[in-house]
């Protein structure tokens, strides 16, 4: 999937919150991904020894699945990311770089690395210093674009209690 | 002294039988400049597997206690040869050159030759 994050545009942020809280129904519909999105995160760590903790959250920082020691710690970083991923949104739009891609934090004894999955959510991963960054970004990258799939796939598939249908939380245009 | 374009690029014309050559950080795994390759060959994975390759033998090295250096890593594919050669100096630690070669039109001894003669005049 070639589709980036973006910011709402402008004149449709009127009268709209410029993240549209998930609602009930969304979450459950997204956490029926939970189990796929798991088993990619595990085969991500299986590939790549270095990485020391994998998460998919949804642009507004809840959860979908996370590889990591504690579930606490998902929860928060999930939250921080969405966070920085405000900033950056902001960042690559105020400079004309288009959507959002990837982020890249080296902190003295490790890396936080967050990719977009889709339109709706990203993957973070945290990681030693010694890390092949070349190799983090390549398995990286792909992770990111499959659990972007997978999710379209939970969204699209037919809720267990009949509503009407809803969009994605997104920070894409409509 | 040649900078990285102009190095990478005498490897790919001076060289016969060259077919892509990088220059690579192998303490990220990212490539510093690339040149050639196209779809067959992907210079960024490149960059990225060698460094794994590189790591391994340096990290033996260490294991087999030998207080020696690398000076170069040959590989011989069906129809390639793959070259790496670590860069040396102070100033070049943790980088090295990587040299994709087509068999049939490589001469290996020439090419080393070359690649060592290139590596002596690059500066990053």
């Amino acid at each position: 999937m070639k589709r980036a994050l973006r910011l709402r545009p402008k004149g449709l942020e009127k009268g709209r919150p410029e993240t549209k809280p998930t609602n009930d129904a969304e979450r459950r519909q997204l956490m029926t991904a939970e189990g796929e999105v798991r088993g990619e995160l595990r085969r991500l760590r299986a590939r790549l020894p270095q990485v020391t903790g994998a998460l998919a959250a949804s642009a507004d920082g809840l959860v979908l699945a996370s590889e990591t020691d504690e579930a606490k710690e998902a929860e928060h970083v999930a939250a921080l990311t969405a966070a920085a991923l405000g900033v950056a949104l902001r960042l690559t739009e105020a400079t004309g770089q288009g959507g959002f891609r990837e982020l890249l934090i080296r902190g003295e004894s490790g890396y936080v690395a967050t990719y977009a999955a889709g339109p709706t959510a990203v993957l973070t991963l945290l990681a030693e210093p010694r890390i092949n960054v070349g190799r983090l970004h390549l398995e990286a990258r792909r992770s990111g674009a499959r659990i972007g799939e997978l999710i379209r796939g939970a969204l699209e598939r037919p809720a267990l209690v009949p509503r009407k249908p809803n969009r994605p939380p997104s920070l894409a245009g409509p | 002294m040649a900078n990285t374009e102009t190095a990478l690029k005498e490897a790919t014309t001076a060289i016969e039988g060259a077919v892509g050559a990088a220059l690579v950080d192998y303490t990220s795994g990212m490539a510093l400049g690339t040149i050639g390759g196209g779809k067959d060959l992907d210079l960024n994975v490149a960059a990225a597997g060698n460094t794994d390759v590189v790591r391994a033998k340096v990290r033996t090295m260490e294991l087999l206690g030998m207080q020696d250096e690398i000076e170069d890593i040959l590989i011989t594919l069906g129809t390639q040869y793959h070259l790496i050669r670590l860069l040396k100096g102070r100033n070049h630690s943790g980088l090295f050159l990587y040299l994709a070669l087509d068999k049939q039109r490589a001469n290996l001894a020439m090419a080393r030759h070359q690649l060592k003669r290139i590596e002596a005049d690059l500066e990053v």
